[in-house]
């Protein structure tokens, strides 16, 4: 289709037109669409199992119960997103089963292991937040109505993760001693984990066409000054030290680290101390995916063939 | 591969409130999908919910989108 079709297209979404079936989409608008339901499937899908692996260190059944909703979410959260795909010819087996574990297209926080009960709370604290501001964004901002309606679901639930996370970091925070110390040492990876995870700043990024379409309507930065604007407050209310700060005179959060810089997972540790370090190498860092990646997959279709195999 | 069809999800939230659609499974058949809607949608307490089959859904105004198909795949039946 030409590129005179494109410029229809954005010019009627501009003006508000909503898409409801895939064949009123554009080539480029499909094209645009299918990257971002892909990365929003495959982060659901990924969370699933790294918080299925942290709730082991759950401290009570009514927590192990917490958990587990929260996993329960997440996966139905990826079924729906990869269904909205499905719909416009994608296929969900081959992008769940036919992929090598470094190809999904989640972010790096999540080839991540989550280690004890704090990690997780933080997780749900910061990662689910995250999600909020991303997902929150195209709910309100999205042309295509499937998936301004899936999303009502997938806002509410997000909340309740969120909420989960809020409330143990409180209590953990009010704990003292080794409870907060190890709530620290939480937020010193994860906070720095979270920033990245909003991509480039605006002022690198290639144009990508998400806001024009309507796809999304805030961009990378606005979204990561989002994330801070309720994040930093809540871990400064928690006696918590953050790596970041409000600027009055620029109105804006303000990281007080050089960024991007480079991470080494083993260690969880972000080498502040070497400087800032180029966006490439943070996409091959990213690339070359984190130390629970192919665990993470294998965890969530090893069955598929046996199961399969009693069936045919 | 385990063969899966595709469910329509309805529900009604509360009494006097309309039915709508909410979602969609995979399932390999009516008794699986009304457990899977069932479990997969526990955002509200609805007072109503169903599963119809995605083939079931005849359009009448429109021959576009998933349920387009459907009409598509009927013409000629008549």
């Amino acid at each position: 289709m030409s590129q005179r079709a494109e410029e229809q297209l954005k010019e009627r979404i501009r003006s508000g037109y909503i898409l409801e079936s895939p064949e009123e989409m554009t080539p480029g608008y499909r094209r645009a669409i299918i990257i971002q339901l892909t990365v929003q499937a495959d982060t659901e899908l990924m969370s699933a199992p790294a918080y299925w692996l942290a709730a082991r260190h759950a401290p009570s059944t009514n927590t192990q119960v917490s958990a587990h909703a929260i996993i329960q979410d997440e996966l139905a959260h990826a079924n729906i997103a990869y269904r909205l795909l499905e719909d416009m010819g994608v296929s969900k087996e081959k992008l769940v089963y036919g992929r090598e574990p470094h190809e999904f297209k989640h972010p790096y926080g999540f080839d991540q292991p989550l280690d004890n009960w704090a990690e997780l709370v933080v997780a749900n604290g910061f990662f689910d937040r995250a999600g909020i501001c991303l997902l929150g964004d195209v709910h309100r901002n999205t042309s295509y109505g499937p998936l301004k309606r899936a999303l009502v679901k997938v806002d509410m639930e997000e909340t309740f993760h969120l909420r989960h996370g809020e409330v143990w970091m409180r209590r953990l925070a009010r704990a003292g001693g080794a409870a907060t110390e190890l709530l620290q040492r939480c937020v010193d990876w994860m906070f720095p984990m979270t920033i990245e995870w909003f991509g480039l700043p605006d002022d690198l990024k290639r144009h990508s066409g998400q806001l024009d379409y309507k796809l999304k309507g805030l961009t990378n930065d606005e979204l990561r000054q989002l994330w801070m604007s309720s994040t930093v407050p809540l871990c400064e209310g928690l006696g918590l030290k953050v790596p970041a700060h409000y600027d009055e005179a620029a109105e804006e959060y303000v990281l007080d680290y050089p960024f991007p810089c480079e991470y080494d997972p083993d260690a969880k540790h972000w080498l502040f101390d070497d400087g800032e370090i180029s966006w490439d190498a943070v996409f091959a860092r990213w690339k070359g995916r984190g130390p629970m990646n192919e665990r993470y997959v294998e965890s969530v279709r090893r069955s598929r063939g046996t199961v399969s195999s009693w069936l045919n | 591969m385990i063969g899966e069809g595709v469910y329509e999800v309805f529900a009604r939230k509360k009494r006097g409130e309309p039915l709508r659609h909410i979602g969609y499974v995979d399932a390999p058949g009516d008794e699986l999908a009304r457990v899977y809607a069932w479990k997969t949608y526990d955002e509200e307490k609805w007072f109503e919910m169903c599963v119809v089959p995605r083939g079931a859904v005849i359009p009448v105004n429109r021959d576009d989108g998933p349920w387009g198909r459907n009409r598509r795949g009927r013409e000629g039946d008549g």
